[in-house]
């Protein structure tokens, strides 16, 4: 009778630290009478993008002493855990920027708000249809598009021209044999030259190579409705490129050509926009001479092919103060620059080598780029198909790499590679 | 009269006793509180949690949109279309059942021989540094090692082989992982084993010598089988270790990688989860490998108990 007691007060004062420490916070914003404290959750965590976002918000600060700003930031890595932890204990940021790919999992969890009427409309009207389309989920905007990235090829023109190659590949054919004219090895069989690398940084790091290619050749990832698109003649054509490739040794996944490119070690990769900020930075005055990049070509002549990827920046279903949040979201979105030809948020992002989402933004720096390599980036923006992000597209990228290392680094038969990728594509 | 007193004084005896009794199992649980509370709040409550999710649809977040689904998520991953059993379970399995064997093997043997050796203190402490070390350092070293340029391969090399992508290549990658999971927990295993050499009377040895036993014979006569509590201490937390742990991996090769090779049933818990909002599957996982973790432990135990170790 005593153990039931004691076991019953332990379960009991266990319930009760359980739901103090759940419950702690209550609310997504505090605020203190008639003062309004906001946060904002992102992983511009360092360099310029924390500067520049750090420099809003201080002067949206200044200007609006009522409702003020908190940026709380983690690395990226960390960004979806800290978000889930935070939400389920009840202790979610009030803005939150997010990767426009997690946007499904995020709205069927009753993360992100509705975007108000209003500003929806304004929003599709004033972005690009790349940036709308990597941080809308079915019909539904998630928030203001920040972030847009899109997909070329980068090469190392020294590399190229040693090789007799006068200029970048145009064609499938050409970008093969470029790679296989690039690549170099030693007597041991050890890769000294990559000749193009389908591997980008991070997670699922052969997909966006291959999507863009297979938007090269006209195909697609997923349905509406988040069926598997890719095994068909498109896809089996573009992971037939890719497997020729790796036949070929002239591709290698496990080569990295954030470390490797910048030392000659890989002589064209298929990337991200972004990259370029890092290769100015690693190559300093080796990038202008040997740095070049153009548009992912295709299967023939004149096609061409991209994959865009986006964030956004979003509202809390939960946050007290969501009509505050809008309007900060608003004001930060659409107030210009110090100059008055572009936002203060384009050129935030501009600084860091991104692709400010907004049209007007992108056709005024695209006006007077710095850098002749930004133009096919920003011209992607134009073509390039927007990453999917609805309820399990999440997994089906997880899928679709594990299919691809299949073929690269196993050598597996791209069509057996594709059906089973596709098989395991379930929508949700 | 006596005897009525004495009736009273044997009856109010046990009245007090009991009455002590009672305070010092209040004072007990008091004592016991917060660990108590601390085992509910970190342990119970969670599992309990777990088992709910691994009957229900959970996109993590809101906990409003918890759905009871059933058996489904158990068939979803218990399901041989999928990739939960094979190749993840049989790489947990693998993973776990290699570095064991390695790491049982190799400390039994270095453990024997520091028992032999001068400055004990010395080879215990450096066997036992990996031990010291995150398992991040451990894991990016040996990642370096294993690179195409690396020292391994470099050596390889020397010798007229081939590059071996140890990492890269997906039949490599999880014996390569298994390696190094086993080097880094030797030197546990070696602590608890020498003290478990140490408590073996040097009577037996000096007796055995006497009736002509050589080396051999007394390792595998009087060493081994008096040696196996601590053996089975061993096998039984490195197996648990080894069915659970995913760090090193994520260090290793990332994404559990390439083409799953090296992905675990943590590691796929993991991703689940925090990745895609798919907690019920994970819990549903969590599950499967909770029942594994058991049966496996008991089994171990009931082998021991018919061998007739002390193992309570």
């Amino acid at each position: 009778m005593r153990i039931s007691r004691g076991l019953r007060l332990a379960v009991a004062l266990g319930l009760f630290a359980t739901a103090a420490a759940c419950g702690g916070g209550g609310g997504a914003a505090g605020g203190s009478g008639d003062k309004v404290e906001l946060t904002l959750l992102s992983h511009y965590s360092d360099g310029p993008s924390k500067e520049g976002l750090d420099k809003m918000i201080q002067q949206w600060n200044k200007e609006n002493p009522k409702v003020q700003v908190k940026a709380q930031v983690v690395k990226f890595d960390d960004l979806l855990t800290t978000m889930t932890v935070r939400q389920t204990g009840g202790r979610g940021a009030d803005i939150v920027s997010a990767y426009g790919l997690w946007g499904g999992q995020l709205m069927k969890a009753n993360v992100v708000a509705k975007v108000p009427d209003d500003i929806a409309t304004k929003i599709k009207a004033e972005y690009s249809p790349a940036a709308l389309g990597a941080v809308t989920t079915g019909d539904t905007l998630l928030g203001y598009p920040t972030e847009l990235n899109t997909y070329v090829l980068f090469y190392n023109k020294k590399i190229l021209a040693a090789a007799g190659i006068s200029k970048p590949p145009a064609t499938w054919a050409e970008l093969a044999d470029a790679a296989k004219k690039t690549v170099q090895r030693d007597a041991k069989g050890n890769i000294q030259v990559e000749g193009l690398s389908l591997i980008q940084d991070g997670d699922n790091k052969s997909v966006h190579p291959f999507l863009s290619l297979l938007d090269a050749a006209g195909g697609k990832f997923l349905g509406p409705d988040g069926t598997a698109q890719f095994d068909n003649a498109e896809g089996k054509a573009a992971l037939k490129f890719e497997a020729d490739l790796a036949a070929a040794k002239a591709t290698n996944p496990s080569i990295m050509p954030t470390k490797q490119f910048r030392s000659g070690g890989v002589a064209m990769a298929i990337q991200a926009g972004w990259w370029i900020g890092s290769l100015k930075t690693q190559m300093k005055d080796k990038y202008s001479s040997d740095v070049g990049v153009t548009a992912i070509p295709g299967p023939t002549a004149g096609s061409k092919g991209s994959l865009a990827y986006g964030f956004f920046m979003g509202v809390n279903q939960r946050s007290k103060h969501a009509d505050e949040a809008w309007k900060f979201l608003t004001w930060m979105n659409e107030h210009k620059a110090a100059d008055g030809q572009v936002t203060e948020t384009g050129k935030w992002l501009a600084d860091q080598g991104l692709i400010p989402p907004r049209t007007a933004d992108q056709a005024a720096y695209k006006k007077s780029l710095s850098d002749p390599n930004l133009a096919p980036i920003y011209d992607a923006a134009t073509y390039a198909m927007a990453e999917p992000n609805q309820p399990g597209a999440y997994e089906a990228k997880t899928a679709l790499h594990n299919a691809l290392m299949g073929v690269l680094a196993d050598g597996k038969n791209p069509d057996d590679a594709l059906a089973q990728a596709a098989k395991a594509v379930k929508p949700q | 009269m006596t005897s009525a007193v004495g009736r009273v004084g044997t009856l109010a005896v046990p009245a007090q006793r009991v009455g002590k009794l009672q305070r010092e199992g209040r004072a007990a649980y008091l004592f016991l509180a917060p660990a108590l509370l601390f085992f509910c709040v970190f342990l119970i409550l969670p599992f309990i949690f777990a088992i709910v999710l691994a009957f229900s649809d959970w996109g993590g977040f809101d906990l409003g949109t918890l759905k009871w689904a059933g058996t489904a998520n158990f068939g979803d991953v218990l399901s041989f279309d999928g990739t939960f059993v094979k190749p993840i379970l049989v790489n947990t399995l693998l993973f776990a059942f290699g570095s064991v064997f390695l790491a049982t093997f190799g400390s039994v043997l270095v453990a024997y021989c520091i028992d032999r050796l001068a400055f004990q203190g010395f080879w215990r402490v450096l066997y036992f540094l990996p031990v010291v070390a995150t398992v991040v350092a451990i894991g990016n070293v040996w990642k370096m090692m294993y690179q195409p340029a690396g020292l391994i391969n470099g050596v390889l090399n020397k010798l007229g082989v081939n590059s071996i992508g140890f990492l890269s290549d997906a039949s490599y990658a999880l014996p390569s992982v298994t390696v190094v999971q086993a080097w880094a927990s030797i030197g546990g295993a070696v602590l608890i084993l020498t003290a478990g050499l140490k408590a073996i009377p040097e009577m037996y040895y000096e007796a055995a010598e006497v009736d002509g036993a050589n080396s051999w014979h007394m390792f595998w006569s009087i060493t081994l089988p008096l040696l196996r509590p601590a053996l089975l201490f061993v096998l039984i937390t490195q197996f648990i270790g080894g069915l659970q742990s995913f760090a090193l991996i994520i260090v290793m090769t990332g994404d559990g990688g390439p083409v799953n090779a090296t992905n675990v049933a943590a590691f796929e818990m993991y991703q689940r989860a925090f990745k895609y909002g798919a907690w019920g599957t994970a819990s549903a996982m969590a599950m499967v490998l909770f029942v594994i973790i058991l049966a496996i432990t008991l089994l171990q135990l009931w082998v021991a108990r018919r061998r007739g170790e002390e193992t309570s």
